[in-house]
C-alpha cells in the first residue's frame, strides 16, 4: 500500500439484548473508549465512518443522530449501509488518499427494536421472492447449506460441530451474547428445527451492540503502542442468490485472493495464525475455510474434522465465538477485525490464542454472503 | 447496560411505524406475470451470451446488456437444492412453527440458467429430482401464479 495503515485502538460493548440501552449510548461508549485509548479529542483532525442501517434503525438516514455520540460533529462523517468491515475499508481508503491520518470506524444495531427476521426478508426481490414469503435469511441459508452438503458430502454433524466449537469458544468471551461451555454437536442438532439442515443453535443470534476501531497512518501510527498493521484487503460482490452456484462462496474467495496478493500470503495455512470468519450460519464457516484457501474445494468438512480450527489447532477460527457468539448487524464483520486485532495484541484474556502474529478477518453482507470483505492483519 | 449512566428502569414505549410502499414490478415482470395468466412460463434472454433468466431479469450481469429477448420455457425442471421448513416468519418477525412441515425448493427450469424458489408438493425432495411447475392463473396474489412444483413422475 502507498501508506502503512494500522489499527491503533478498538472498543466493543457487551453484546446483549436490551432495548433500553439506546444506540446513542452504545455508540457513545465505544467511540469514547476508542478515541480516549489513543488520546484523541473531538477537536482533533480525524474522519468518521459509521455502519448502520435505515431499516434496522427505523429511520431514514440512520446516521443523522449518531453524529453526536460518534464524535462526528463538523467532520466528514459518512456511513455505509452494510457490514462494518466495509466501513473499515472506506476509512482505510480515506487514509490512503492522503486526506486524513486518522479514521474512527463504528458499527452498530439493536436487534431488540426491530422485528427480528423481517428486515432480512426485505432484502429479497420485491417483484417476486419477497412477496412469496418463502425466502428469508434462514431458509436461504438452508438452501445454500443443502447445496453445499450435496456437492461435497458434508454432514449435518460437521456443521453442528462448527456451531458447538463457536458456542464453546464464546464461553471464554465476556462480551458474547450466546455462549455454551462444552457444547456438543448432539446438543446443536437437537435444538429447535428451523429449516433443515439448520437448527436454532447453528444460527448467529441477532442482538444489540456497537463496536469501534481507530485506523491511523503517519505519526499517529508510528507513536501508537502495539499497532496492528493492515497488510491486505479485498472485497467482491456476487450475484443474487438464485443466480449463482450456492455450493461455494465466490465473493469471499475473490476477496481473499485480492487480500492475500496484497499481503504476500501464498500458503494461508502456514502463514496465517488465526482467523475470525463472519459466519451467519455454521455451514458458512466450513465454506469459508475453502474460500479462504485453508483447504481445497469441498474439503471444509474434513478440515474441520482435522481439528485445525479449534482453539488448540494450527489455524484457530472464531476463537471469539464468531457471529454465532454474537451477531449485531452492521457490527459483526467489524467485530471480527477487532477480535483479530485483539489476538495479535495479546489482549484477548481467556480467549487468547498464543503467538498470533498474522490474522485474517472477514465480513459479509447480503443473503448467502452475496458480498464479502477480507482483511489480513499483522503485528510488528 | 454498562454505559456508565444510571438513569434507572426506562418504561419501554413502542412507536410502531408502518411506511407503505407501492412497488412496480416493472415491464419485464409484468410480461412474465401476463404469460402465467395464459399458462406460459417466459424467461428473459441475454442477446449477447444467450443466458436465460427465470424469473426474468432486465440486465445480464455477465454482459452488462439489456435482456430484451424472450423464450417460452417448459414446465419441467430440476431441484438444485431444497429445505424442509418447520417454521415461517410470523407477522411479528419471529419464527413460528408450521402446523405441518413443508418443502421449499430451488428449481432450475429446463432451458433456464437461474433458479426459482418455490414450494414443492409432498414431503420428499432430493437434489436432482425432476419436477413440474404448478401454475395457478387465479392466484389471489399474482406473485403466486407460479404456485410451486410437484414431482414430475
Ligand atoms: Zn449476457
Amino acid at each position: 500500500m502507498e501508506r502503512e495503515v494500522a489499527i491503533i485502538a478498538y472498543a466493543q460493548t457487551p453484546y446483549e439484548a436490551d432495548a433500553n440501552a439506546s444506540r446513542e449510548m452504545q455508540v457513545l461508549q465505544v467511540a469514547k473508549a476508542a478515541l480516549e485509548a489513543v488520546g484523541l479529542k473531538q477537536e482533533d483532525r480525524y474522519t468518521v465512518i459509521t455502519a448502520n442501517n435505515d431499516y434496522l434503525d427505523g429511520r431514514t438516514i440512520s446516521n443523522m443522530r449518531l453524529v453526536e455520540p460518534a464524535a462526528a460533529w463538523h467532520k466528514n462523517e459518512s456511513k455505509v449501509e452494510m457490514d462494518g468491515a466495509y466501513a473499515a475499508i472506506y476509512g482505510l481508503m480515506r487514509i490512503l488518499s492522503g486526506d486524513h491520518d486518522v479514521a474512527l470506524i463504528i458499527g452498530e444495531s439493536q436487534a431488540s427494536v426491530y422485528a427480528r427476521w423481517i428486515p432480512g426478508i426485505m432484502m429479497f426481490d420485491p417483484t417476486f421472492d419477497r412477496q412469496r414469503w418463502l425466502l428469508n435469511e434462514v431458509s436461504a441459508a438452508a438452501l445454500q447449506a443443502r447445496a453445499y452438503m450435496n456437492a461435497f458430502g458434508v454432514s449435518e454433524e460437521q456443521i453442528a460441530g462448527v456451531a458447538a466449537k463457536n458456542l464453546d469458544n464464546a464461553s471464554r468471551n465476556p462480551l458474547a451474547f450466546n455462549k455454551l461451555a462444552g457444547a456438543s454437536s448432539e446438543k446443536v442438532l437437537s435444538s429447535r428445527k428451523l429449516y433443515e439442515p439448520i437448527t436454532e443453535l447453528m444460527v448467529a443470534p441477532y442482538c444489540d451492540g456497537a463496536c469501534a476501531l481507530v485506523l491511523a497512518a503517519g505519526e499517529m501510527a508510528k507513536k501508537a503502542e502495539k499497532p496492528v498493521w493492515i497488510k491486505g484487503v479485498g472485497f467482491a460482490h456476487d450475484s443474487y442468490l438464485t443466480e449463482r452456484p450456492l455450493e461455494e462462496m465466490t465473493s469471499l474467495k475473490m476477496a481473499a485472493e485480492k487480500a492475500y496478493a496484497m499481503a504476500g500470503i501464498k500458503d494461508p495455512v502456514s502463514q496465517v495464525d488465526l482467523a475470525e470468519v463472519h459466519e451467519n450460519f455454521a455451514h458458512e464457516e466450513l465454506m469459508g475455510y475453502e474460500a479462504l484457501g485453508f483447504c481445497g474445494r469441498g474439503e471444509g468438512g474434513a478440515f474441520f474434522d482435522s481439528g485445525a480450527t479449534k482453539r488448540d489447532g494450527k489455524l484457530p477460527v472464531n476463537a471469539s465465538g464468531g457471529a454465532i457468539g454474537a451477531n449485531v448487524v452492521c457490527a459483526t464483520g467489524l467485530a471480527r477485525i477487532i477480535e483479530a486485532a485483539i489476538q495479535i495484541r495479546g489482549e484477548a484474556g481467556e480467549r487468547q490464542i498464543p503467538g498470533v502474529k498474522t490474522a485474517v478477518a472477514t465480513g459479509q453482507t447480503g443473503p448467502c454472503a452475496q458480498e464479502s470483505v477480507v482483511f489480513v492483519l499483522g503485528g510488528e | 447496560m454498562g454505559a456508565g449512566i444510571d438513569i434507572g428502569p426506562v418504561p419501554r414505549s413502542s412507536i410502531p411505524i408502518n411506511p407503505a410502499f407501492q412497488w412496480s414490478v416493472g415491464n419485464w415482470m409484468d410480461y412474465f406475470y401476463d404469460g402465467l395468466k395464459e399458462g406460459k412460463i417466459r424467461g428473459s434472454k441475454c442477446p449477447e451470451c444467450g443466458k436465460v433468466s427465470l424469473p426474468p431479469r432486465m440486465v445480464c450481469q455477465h454482459c452488462f446488456a439489456k435482456c430484451e429477448d424472450w423464450v417460452e420455457l417448459p414446465e419441467t425442471g430440476t431441484v438444485e437444492s431444497f429445505t424442509m421448513a418447520h417454521v415461517k416468519v410470523g407477522a411479528n418477525g419471529e419464527l413460528e412453527d408450521l402446523p405441518q412441515p413443508e418443502i421449499i425448493v430451488m428449481v432450475k427450469h429446463d432451458g433456464a440458467d437461474t433458479c426459482v424458489a418455490a414450494r414443492l408438493e409432498g414431503q420428499n425432495a432430493s437434489v436432482g429430482m425432476k419436477v413440474k411447475a404448478v401454475i395457478d392463473p387465479e392466484a389471489e396474489n399474482f406473485v403466486n401464479m407460479l404456485a410451486g412444483y410437484r414431482p414430475a413422475e
